[in-house]
Protein backbone atom coordinates (compact mmCIF):
# COMPACT_ATOMS: atom_id res chain seq x y z
CA UNK A 1 0.00 0.00 0.00
CA UNK A 2 1.40 3.70 -1.03
CA UNK A 3 1.38 5.75 2.03
CA UNK A 4 0.97 9.60 1.45
CA UNK A 5 3.40 11.29 3.56
CA UNK A 6 1.51 14.29 4.90
CA UNK A 7 3.86 17.27 5.49
CA UNK A 8 3.69 18.06 9.33
CA UNK A 9 5.81 21.26 9.15
CA UNK A 10 3.19 22.91 7.08
CA UNK A 11 0.03 21.06 8.84
CA UNK A 12 0.93 21.58 12.10
CA UNK A 13 2.72 24.03 14.34
CA UNK A 14 5.71 24.11 13.23
CA UNK A 15 9.04 24.97 15.58
CA UNK A 16 11.57 26.98 13.22
CA UNK A 17 14.61 25.05 12.74
CA UNK A 18 16.68 26.90 10.87
CA UNK A 19 18.20 29.10 13.21
CA UNK A 20 18.46 27.43 16.43
CA UNK A 21 19.49 23.64 15.42
CA UNK A 22 22.82 22.18 14.07
CA UNK A 23 25.40 25.34 13.68
CA UNK A 24 22.23 27.74 13.51
CA UNK A 25 22.81 27.75 16.96
CA UNK A 26 25.67 30.30 16.47
CA UNK A 27 23.02 32.74 15.43
CA UNK A 28 22.01 32.68 19.12
CA UNK A 29 25.53 32.93 20.92
CA UNK A 30 26.41 35.86 18.34
CA UNK A 31 23.00 37.75 19.08
CA UNK A 32 24.42 37.59 22.82
CA UNK A 33 27.51 38.46 22.16
CA UNK A 34 26.75 41.74 19.84
CA UNK A 35 23.89 42.48 23.27
CA UNK A 36 26.90 41.89 25.60
CA UNK A 37 29.59 43.69 23.56
CA UNK A 38 27.03 46.94 22.87
CA UNK A 39 25.52 46.70 26.45
CA UNK A 40 29.19 46.91 28.01
CA UNK A 41 30.48 49.91 25.82
CA UNK A 42 27.93 51.92 27.33
CA UNK A 43 28.26 50.57 30.74
CA UNK A 44 32.02 51.12 30.43
CA UNK A 45 31.22 54.68 29.00
CA UNK A 46 29.49 55.36 32.05
CA UNK A 47 31.88 54.33 34.43
CA UNK A 48 34.88 55.26 32.02
CA UNK A 49 35.97 51.61 32.38
CA UNK A 50 38.76 51.17 29.77
CA UNK A 51 38.82 47.93 30.29
CA UNK A 52 35.81 47.06 29.87
CA UNK A 53 35.70 49.33 26.86
CA UNK A 54 38.38 46.64 25.31
CA UNK A 55 36.50 44.31 26.47
CA UNK A 56 33.14 44.84 25.07
CA UNK A 57 35.64 45.61 21.51
CA UNK A 58 36.74 41.92 21.78
CA UNK A 59 32.93 40.85 22.41
CA UNK A 60 32.41 42.78 19.23
CA UNK A 61 35.06 40.57 17.21
CA UNK A 62 33.10 37.44 18.72
CA UNK A 63 30.21 38.54 18.23
CA UNK A 64 31.19 39.05 14.27
CA UNK A 65 32.65 35.83 13.96
CA UNK A 66 30.25 33.89 14.91
CA UNK A 67 27.70 35.74 12.39
CA UNK A 68 29.85 34.48 9.87
CA UNK A 69 30.79 31.26 11.21
CA UNK A 70 27.16 30.65 10.86
CA UNK A 71 27.15 31.27 7.04
CA UNK A 72 26.92 28.29 4.89
CA UNK A 73 29.73 30.56 3.00
CA UNK A 74 31.72 32.42 5.31
CA UNK A 75 33.99 33.20 2.94
CA UNK A 76 31.51 35.70 0.90
CA UNK A 77 30.66 37.52 4.03
CA UNK A 78 31.57 40.91 3.24
CA UNK A 79 28.37 40.49 0.76
CA UNK A 80 26.45 41.02 4.01
CA UNK A 81 27.30 44.14 4.02
CA UNK A 82 25.36 45.09 0.42
CA UNK A 83 21.33 45.68 1.61
CA UNK A 84 21.62 48.06 4.88
CA UNK A 85 18.01 49.88 3.20
CA UNK A 86 16.45 46.80 3.82
CA UNK A 87 18.01 43.87 6.04
CA UNK A 88 18.57 44.15 9.02
CA UNK A 89 21.47 41.52 9.25
CA UNK A 90 22.74 43.85 6.55
CA UNK A 91 22.29 46.49 9.07
CA UNK A 92 23.81 45.13 12.20
CA UNK A 93 26.86 43.84 10.54
CA UNK A 94 27.85 47.39 9.24
CA UNK A 95 27.19 48.38 12.65
CA UNK A 96 29.57 45.93 13.70
CA UNK A 97 32.53 46.83 11.80
CA UNK A 98 31.65 50.55 12.67
CA UNK A 99 32.35 50.03 16.11
CA UNK A 100 35.31 48.04 15.71
CA UNK A 101 36.20 50.80 13.84
CA UNK A 102 35.16 53.55 16.35
CA UNK A 103 35.73 51.98 19.20
CA UNK A 104 39.38 50.64 18.14
CA UNK A 105 40.11 54.20 17.45
CA UNK A 106 38.81 55.93 20.71
CA UNK A 107 40.95 53.09 22.93
CA UNK A 108 44.25 54.10 20.75
CA UNK A 109 43.47 57.92 21.61
CA UNK A 110 42.80 57.60 25.33
CA UNK A 111 46.18 55.26 25.48
CA UNK A 112 48.03 57.54 23.47
CA UNK A 113 46.48 60.89 22.75
CA UNK A 114 44.13 61.75 25.25
CA UNK A 115 41.61 64.94 24.27
CA UNK A 116 38.66 65.84 22.15
CA UNK A 117 39.45 63.49 19.84
CA UNK A 118 38.81 60.45 22.22
CA UNK A 119 35.47 62.02 23.39
CA UNK A 120 34.09 62.60 19.83
CA UNK A 121 35.15 59.08 19.35
CA UNK A 122 33.68 57.95 22.37
CA UNK A 123 30.34 59.49 21.10
CA UNK A 124 30.36 58.00 18.04
CA UNK A 125 31.58 54.55 19.16
CA UNK A 126 28.58 54.63 21.92
CA UNK A 127 26.03 55.29 19.00
CA UNK A 128 27.49 52.25 17.14
CA UNK A 129 27.18 50.16 20.76
CA UNK A 130 23.42 51.08 21.31
CA UNK A 131 23.09 49.99 17.62
CA UNK A 132 24.99 46.73 18.02
CA UNK A 133 23.18 45.97 21.02
CA UNK A 134 19.65 46.41 19.78
CA UNK A 135 20.35 45.15 15.93
CA UNK A 136 19.63 41.46 16.63
CA UNK A 137 16.37 42.62 18.28
CA UNK A 138 14.76 44.36 15.07
CA UNK A 139 16.93 40.66 13.06
CA UNK A 140 14.63 39.01 15.19
CA UNK A 141 11.45 41.37 15.43
CA UNK A 142 10.90 41.75 11.98
CA UNK A 143 10.10 38.12 10.94
CA UNK A 144 6.23 38.43 10.63
CA UNK A 145 6.28 34.53 10.24
CA UNK A 146 7.05 33.57 13.87
CA UNK A 147 4.38 35.41 15.92
CA UNK A 148 6.17 34.94 18.73
CA UNK A 149 9.03 37.10 17.28
CA UNK A 150 7.26 39.87 15.53
CA UNK A 151 6.94 41.92 18.60
CA UNK A 152 7.80 45.65 19.43
CA UNK A 153 9.14 44.61 22.82
CA UNK A 154 12.02 42.29 21.67
CA UNK A 155 14.66 44.94 20.43
CA UNK A 156 14.23 46.58 24.05
CA UNK A 157 14.37 43.32 25.71
CA UNK A 158 17.57 42.47 23.80
CA UNK A 159 19.18 46.19 24.63
CA UNK A 160 18.32 45.46 28.26
CA UNK A 161 19.31 42.09 28.53
CA UNK A 162 22.93 43.15 26.66
CA UNK A 163 22.91 45.75 29.64
CA UNK A 164 22.32 43.98 32.06
CA UNK A 165 25.08 41.25 31.00
CA UNK A 166 27.86 43.86 30.21
CA UNK A 167 27.22 45.28 33.91
CA UNK A 168 27.75 41.68 34.80
CA UNK A 169 30.98 41.62 32.93
CA UNK A 170 31.99 45.51 34.65
CA UNK A 171 31.22 43.93 37.29
CA UNK A 172 33.89 40.96 37.15
CA UNK A 173 36.02 42.81 35.96
CA UNK A 174 36.33 45.71 38.83
CA UNK A 175 37.05 43.57 41.56
CA UNK A 176 40.31 45.24 41.93
CA UNK A 177 38.71 48.92 42.01
CA UNK A 178 37.24 50.49 45.07
CA UNK A 179 34.54 49.25 46.90
CA UNK A 180 32.50 52.14 45.88
CA UNK A 181 33.10 51.48 42.78
CA UNK A 182 32.17 47.90 42.58
CA UNK A 183 28.89 48.85 44.88
CA UNK A 184 27.71 50.82 42.22
CA UNK A 185 28.34 48.45 39.23
CA UNK A 186 26.21 46.48 41.69
CA UNK A 187 23.08 48.68 42.04
CA UNK A 188 23.07 49.57 38.76
CA UNK A 189 23.13 45.93 37.91
CA UNK A 190 20.52 45.28 40.15
CA UNK A 191 18.59 48.08 39.21
CA UNK A 192 18.80 46.74 35.56
CA UNK A 193 17.73 43.24 36.44
CA UNK A 194 14.58 44.10 37.79
CA UNK A 195 13.70 46.54 34.50
CA UNK A 196 14.78 43.22 32.52
CA UNK A 197 12.67 40.66 34.68
CA UNK A 198 9.59 42.95 34.43
CA UNK A 199 10.22 43.29 30.41
CA UNK A 200 11.07 39.43 30.14
CA UNK A 201 7.18 39.48 32.13
CA UNK A 202 5.39 41.54 29.59
CA UNK A 203 7.08 40.25 26.76
CA UNK A 204 5.92 36.68 27.43
CA UNK A 205 2.30 37.98 29.41
CA UNK A 206 1.91 40.18 25.84
CA UNK A 207 2.38 37.06 23.31
CA UNK A 208 -0.24 34.99 25.27
CA UNK A 209 -2.53 37.11 24.54
CA UNK A 210 -1.03 37.99 20.49
CA UNK A 211 -2.51 34.93 18.70
CA UNK A 212 -2.82 31.43 18.81
CA UNK A 213 0.69 30.99 17.43
CA UNK A 214 1.88 33.21 20.31
CA UNK A 215 0.12 31.25 22.66
CA UNK A 216 1.76 27.74 22.07
CA UNK A 217 4.88 29.01 21.86
CA UNK A 218 4.14 30.73 25.33
CA UNK A 219 3.06 27.02 26.29
CA UNK A 220 6.26 25.62 25.19
CA UNK A 221 8.52 27.51 26.74
CA UNK A 222 6.42 27.71 30.12
CA UNK A 223 5.98 24.05 30.00
CA UNK A 224 6.97 22.30 27.25
CA UNK A 225 10.60 20.86 26.12
CA UNK A 226 12.09 24.56 26.74
CA UNK A 227 10.54 25.02 30.10
CA UNK A 228 13.98 24.23 31.99
CA UNK A 229 16.07 26.24 29.53
CA UNK A 230 13.58 29.53 30.53
CA UNK A 231 12.90 28.86 34.16
CA UNK A 232 16.74 27.39 35.27
CA UNK A 233 18.19 29.84 32.78
CA UNK A 234 16.56 32.55 32.54
CA UNK A 235 14.56 33.03 35.51
CA UNK A 236 16.07 31.72 38.12
CA UNK A 237 19.81 31.74 36.99
CA UNK A 238 19.30 35.24 34.87
CA UNK A 239 17.12 36.81 37.14
CA UNK A 240 16.24 35.63 40.27
CA UNK A 241 19.88 34.24 41.96
CA UNK A 242 21.63 37.58 40.77
CA UNK A 243 18.90 40.00 42.19
CA UNK A 244 19.09 37.41 45.88
CA UNK A 245 23.16 37.44 45.91
CA UNK A 246 23.50 41.56 45.07
CA UNK A 247 20.45 43.40 46.56
CA UNK A 248 21.35 42.35 50.36
CA UNK A 249 24.63 43.97 49.37
CA UNK A 250 23.10 46.63 48.01
CA UNK A 251 21.25 47.18 50.61
CA UNK A 252 23.62 47.07 53.72
CA UNK A 253 26.19 49.00 51.34
CA UNK A 254 28.80 46.14 51.44
CA UNK A 255 30.68 44.19 48.80
CA UNK A 256 31.14 40.62 48.28
CA UNK A 257 33.44 39.45 45.37
CA UNK A 258 32.23 35.76 45.73
CA UNK A 259 28.09 36.76 45.83
CA UNK A 260 29.05 39.21 43.32
CA UNK A 261 31.00 37.25 40.60
CA UNK A 262 27.90 34.30 41.40
CA UNK A 263 25.39 36.97 40.20
CA UNK A 264 27.45 37.88 37.34
CA UNK A 265 28.29 34.37 35.84
CA UNK A 266 24.59 33.99 36.51
CA UNK A 267 23.14 37.07 34.62
CA UNK A 268 26.02 36.27 31.50
CA UNK A 269 24.16 32.49 31.21
CA UNK A 270 20.38 34.02 31.72
CA UNK A 271 21.13 36.40 28.62
CA UNK A 272 22.91 33.42 26.21
CA UNK A 273 19.61 31.66 27.56
CA UNK A 274 17.40 34.01 26.98
CA UNK A 275 18.34 34.25 23.20
CA UNK A 276 17.99 30.32 23.28
CA UNK A 277 14.45 30.07 24.41
CA UNK A 278 13.48 33.29 22.18
CA UNK A 279 15.16 31.53 19.10
CA UNK A 280 14.00 28.27 20.15
CA UNK A 281 9.91 28.95 20.78
CA UNK A 282 9.72 30.59 17.39
CA UNK A 283 6.63 28.31 15.83
CA UNK A 284 5.08 28.50 12.19
CA UNK A 285 1.22 28.58 11.89
CA UNK A 286 -0.01 25.71 9.83
CA UNK A 287 -0.44 26.11 6.26
CA UNK A 288 -3.55 23.74 6.46
CA UNK A 289 -5.51 22.36 9.35
CA UNK A 290 -4.56 19.28 10.62
CA UNK A 291 -7.08 18.24 13.26
CA UNK B 1 3.64 41.29 -17.10
CA UNK B 2 3.50 39.25 -13.62
CA UNK B 3 3.11 35.65 -13.88
CA UNK B 4 0.86 33.87 -11.63
CA UNK B 5 -0.95 30.36 -11.13
CA UNK B 6 -3.89 29.27 -10.85
CA UNK B 7 -4.93 25.80 -8.83
CA UNK B 8 -8.10 24.37 -8.87
CA UNK B 9 -8.56 22.32 -5.74
CA UNK B 10 -11.20 19.90 -6.98
CA UNK B 11 -9.18 18.74 -9.97
CA UNK B 12 -6.30 17.95 -7.78
CA UNK B 13 -5.91 14.36 -7.07
CA UNK B 14 -2.63 14.51 -4.73
CA UNK B 15 -0.69 12.37 -7.29
CA UNK B 16 2.08 14.18 -6.97
CA UNK B 17 3.33 14.31 -10.54
CA UNK B 18 3.70 18.06 -10.58
CA UNK B 19 6.15 17.42 -7.44
CA UNK B 20 8.15 15.26 -9.65
CA UNK B 21 8.30 16.73 -13.04
CA UNK B 22 9.94 19.61 -11.08
CA UNK B 23 12.32 16.96 -9.57
CA UNK B 24 13.48 15.63 -13.08
CA UNK B 25 13.06 19.49 -14.55
CA UNK B 26 15.78 21.20 -12.31
CA UNK B 27 17.47 17.44 -11.27
CA UNK B 28 16.69 18.30 -7.59
CA UNK B 29 19.10 16.38 -5.40
CA UNK B 30 17.76 13.98 -2.59
CA UNK B 31 15.99 15.36 0.30
CA UNK B 32 15.47 18.54 -1.82
CA UNK B 33 11.87 19.72 -3.32
CA UNK B 34 10.84 23.14 -4.67
CA UNK B 35 7.03 22.23 -4.23
CA UNK B 36 5.34 19.82 -2.35
CA UNK B 37 2.16 18.42 -1.56
CA UNK B 38 0.48 19.22 1.20
CA UNK B 39 -3.17 17.15 2.73
CA UNK B 40 -5.00 17.94 5.86
CA UNK B 41 -7.90 17.45 7.42
CA UNK B 42 -10.87 19.68 8.46
CA UNK B 43 -13.86 19.12 10.63
CA UNK B 44 -15.24 16.24 12.38
CA UNK B 45 -16.57 12.98 11.49
CA UNK B 46 -18.60 12.74 9.89
CA UNK B 47 -18.56 15.67 8.46
CA UNK B 48 -14.90 15.51 7.45
CA UNK B 49 -12.84 17.30 4.41
CA UNK B 50 -9.78 16.01 2.94
CA UNK B 51 -7.52 18.87 1.86
CA UNK B 52 -4.82 18.43 -0.53
CA UNK B 53 -2.77 21.84 -1.56
CA UNK B 54 0.17 21.48 -3.95
CA UNK B 55 2.30 24.18 -3.02
CA UNK B 56 4.94 25.91 -3.96
CA UNK B 57 7.23 29.51 -3.53
CA UNK B 58 4.37 31.99 -3.83
CA UNK B 59 6.37 34.43 -5.77
CA UNK B 60 4.62 37.15 -4.05
CA UNK B 61 4.13 40.55 -4.95
CA UNK B 62 5.52 42.05 -1.90
CA UNK B 63 8.20 39.21 -0.46
CA UNK B 64 9.43 39.08 2.91
CA UNK B 65 12.68 36.96 1.73
CA UNK B 66 13.61 39.92 -0.66
CA UNK B 67 13.53 41.79 2.05
CA UNK B 68 15.54 40.41 4.72
CA UNK B 69 18.10 38.84 2.16
CA UNK B 70 20.78 40.92 3.36
CA UNK B 71 23.38 40.13 0.50
CA UNK B 72 20.62 40.53 -2.64
CA UNK B 73 21.10 37.16 -3.59
CA UNK B 74 17.13 36.68 -3.49
CA UNK B 75 15.86 38.82 -6.18
CA UNK B 76 12.76 39.89 -7.90
CA UNK B 77 12.37 40.32 -11.56
CA UNK B 78 9.98 42.68 -13.44
CA UNK B 79 8.00 40.15 -14.13
CA UNK B 80 7.14 39.10 -10.49
CA UNK B 81 9.29 36.52 -10.45
CA UNK B 82 11.44 35.96 -7.00
CA UNK B 83 14.99 33.67 -7.63
CA UNK B 84 18.63 33.28 -5.65
CA UNK B 85 21.34 33.80 -7.44
CA UNK B 86 23.29 31.11 -5.97
CA UNK B 87 26.19 32.89 -6.50
CA UNK B 88 25.88 35.60 -4.59
CA UNK B 89 23.65 33.73 -1.49
CA UNK B 90 25.91 33.55 1.82
CA UNK B 91 23.83 30.30 3.47
CA UNK B 92 22.07 32.77 6.36
CA UNK B 93 19.17 31.29 6.20
CA UNK B 94 17.15 34.33 7.06
CA UNK B 95 14.94 34.59 3.90
CA UNK B 96 14.36 31.25 5.22
CA UNK B 97 13.51 31.86 8.51
CA UNK B 98 11.47 34.96 7.21
CA UNK B 99 9.24 32.76 4.68
CA UNK B 100 5.31 32.38 6.40
CA UNK B 101 4.78 29.88 3.87
CA UNK B 102 8.29 27.92 4.74
CA UNK B 103 8.81 27.13 0.69
CA UNK B 104 12.24 27.65 0.90
CA UNK B 105 15.32 25.26 1.54
CA UNK B 106 19.11 24.69 2.01
CA UNK B 107 21.13 23.10 -0.47
CA UNK B 108 23.98 21.23 2.23
CA UNK B 109 24.78 17.76 1.32
CA UNK B 110 26.08 18.07 -2.26
CA UNK B 111 28.13 14.45 -2.04
CA UNK B 112 24.49 12.51 -1.21
CA UNK B 113 23.32 10.41 -4.18
CA UNK B 114 19.50 9.04 -4.75
CA UNK B 115 21.31 5.94 -4.13
CA UNK B 116 23.47 5.83 -0.66
CA UNK B 117 26.40 3.67 -0.92
CA UNK B 118 26.28 3.19 -4.58
CA UNK B 119 28.02 6.04 -7.12
CA UNK B 120 25.79 8.73 -8.67
CA UNK B 121 23.69 7.14 -11.69
CA UNK B 122 23.95 8.35 -15.31
CA UNK B 123 21.55 11.08 -15.14
CA UNK B 124 22.34 12.94 -11.54
CA UNK B 125 25.81 13.30 -13.47
CA UNK B 126 24.08 14.66 -16.40
CA UNK B 127 22.28 16.69 -13.80
CA UNK B 128 25.52 18.11 -12.57
CA UNK B 129 26.49 19.13 -15.42
CA UNK B 130 23.10 20.48 -17.04
CA UNK B 131 21.40 22.23 -13.73
CA UNK B 132 24.37 22.29 -11.39
CA UNK B 133 23.30 23.09 -7.63
CA UNK B 134 25.83 24.79 -5.10
CA UNK B 135 25.90 23.27 -2.02
CA UNK B 136 25.10 25.84 1.25
CA UNK B 137 23.00 27.93 -0.71
CA UNK B 138 19.14 28.60 -0.87
CA UNK B 139 17.30 26.86 -2.85
CA UNK B 140 13.07 27.30 -3.96
CA UNK B 141 10.97 27.39 -7.25
CA UNK B 142 11.41 29.93 -9.73
CA UNK B 143 8.35 29.13 -12.29
CA UNK B 144 10.55 27.68 -14.41
CA UNK B 145 12.08 30.59 -15.46
CA UNK B 146 14.77 29.20 -17.89
CA UNK B 147 11.46 27.71 -19.79
CA UNK B 148 9.83 30.69 -19.78
CA UNK B 149 12.42 33.05 -20.99
CA UNK B 150 13.82 30.03 -23.78
CA UNK B 151 9.90 30.47 -24.41
CA UNK B 152 9.63 33.74 -24.99
CA UNK B 153 12.60 34.05 -26.46
CA UNK B 154 11.48 31.64 -29.72
CA UNK B 155 8.16 34.16 -29.91
CA UNK B 156 6.15 31.22 -27.69
CA UNK B 157 3.54 32.53 -24.92
CA UNK B 158 4.11 30.87 -20.96
CA UNK B 159 0.34 29.54 -20.34
CA UNK B 160 -0.45 28.55 -23.53
CA UNK B 161 2.57 26.78 -25.41
CA UNK B 162 4.14 23.76 -23.32
CA UNK B 163 7.43 24.68 -24.11
CA UNK B 164 7.08 28.10 -22.37
CA UNK B 165 4.81 27.18 -19.63
CA UNK B 166 6.37 25.79 -15.59
CA UNK B 167 7.32 22.05 -16.07
CA UNK B 168 4.22 20.81 -12.71
CA UNK B 169 1.68 22.54 -14.88
CA UNK B 170 2.13 20.84 -18.12
CA UNK B 171 2.69 17.66 -16.32
CA UNK B 172 -0.49 17.90 -14.16
CA UNK B 173 -2.16 15.17 -15.68
CA UNK B 174 -5.75 16.57 -14.28
CA UNK B 175 -5.01 19.88 -15.71
CA UNK B 176 -5.73 21.42 -12.21
CA UNK B 177 -3.18 23.97 -12.79
CA UNK B 178 -2.66 26.95 -15.44
CA UNK B 179 -0.14 29.50 -15.75
CA UNK B 180 -0.59 32.98 -17.15
CA UNK B 181 -0.32 36.51 -17.22
CA UNK B 182 -2.32 38.05 -13.89
CA UNK B 183 -1.49 41.16 -15.25
CA UNK B 184 -3.36 40.89 -18.81
CA UNK B 185 -7.32 41.28 -17.73
CA UNK B 186 -7.80 38.88 -20.74
CA UNK B 187 -5.38 35.98 -20.06
CA UNK B 188 -7.65 32.63 -19.47
CA UNK B 189 -5.70 32.83 -15.39
CA UNK B 190 -7.28 36.04 -14.32
CA UNK B 191 -11.08 34.62 -16.14
CA UNK B 192 -10.40 31.66 -14.29
CA UNK B 193 -9.82 33.43 -10.97
CA UNK B 194 -12.74 35.94 -11.49
CA UNK B 195 -15.23 33.16 -12.81
CA UNK B 196 -14.43 30.86 -10.08
CA UNK B 197 -13.41 33.18 -7.20
CA UNK B 198 -9.62 32.18 -6.53
CA UNK B 199 -7.85 33.55 -3.80
CA UNK B 200 -4.30 33.47 -2.93
CA UNK B 201 -3.13 31.31 -0.11
CA UNK B 202 -3.34 33.01 3.48
CA UNK B 203 -3.37 36.40 2.33
CA UNK B 204 -3.52 37.54 5.77
CA UNK B 205 0.41 37.25 5.28
CA UNK B 206 0.16 40.30 3.76
CA UNK B 207 2.76 39.46 1.03
CA UNK B 208 0.36 39.40 -1.99
CA UNK B 209 0.84 35.48 -3.30
CA UNK B 210 0.81 35.12 -6.83
CA UNK B 211 -0.79 31.89 -7.09
CA UNK B 212 -4.85 31.38 -6.60
CA UNK B 213 -6.41 28.91 -5.14
CA UNK B 214 -9.57 27.53 -6.47
CA UNK B 215 -12.03 25.60 -4.82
Amino acid sequence: MIQTRPYEFMVKYTPQRDWIEGHGILIAFAMFFGGISGGLYLASLFFDSLLGMFIAWLLAMVAGGTDMLHLSKPIRFWRMMLKPGSSWISRGFILIWLFLGAAMIQLALSQWAPGTAETVFKVLAGIMAFGVAIYSGFVVGYVGAIKLWNSAVIPILYVISGLTSGLAVLLLVHFNKSSATLLSVADYLLAALVVYAVFVAIYFWVATYSSVTTRDSVVRVLRGNIAPAFWLGVVLLGIIVPIALVAPFSVADNTSTAAFAVAAVGTIIGGVMLRYVILKGGLYSPLLPAE
Amino acid sequence: MRWGMAIELKRCVGCYECVLACKAEHFLPPEIFWNWVLIGESGKYPSVTKLIYNVRCNQCADPACVKVCPTGATQQREDGIVWVDEDKCVGCRYCMVACPYQMRTIYENGNKGYFPGQELTEHEKIGQVLYPHQTGVVQKCVFCKERIDAGLAAGLTPGVDREATPACVINCPTKAMHFGDLDDPYSEINRLIKEKKGRPFHPEYGTDPSIYYID
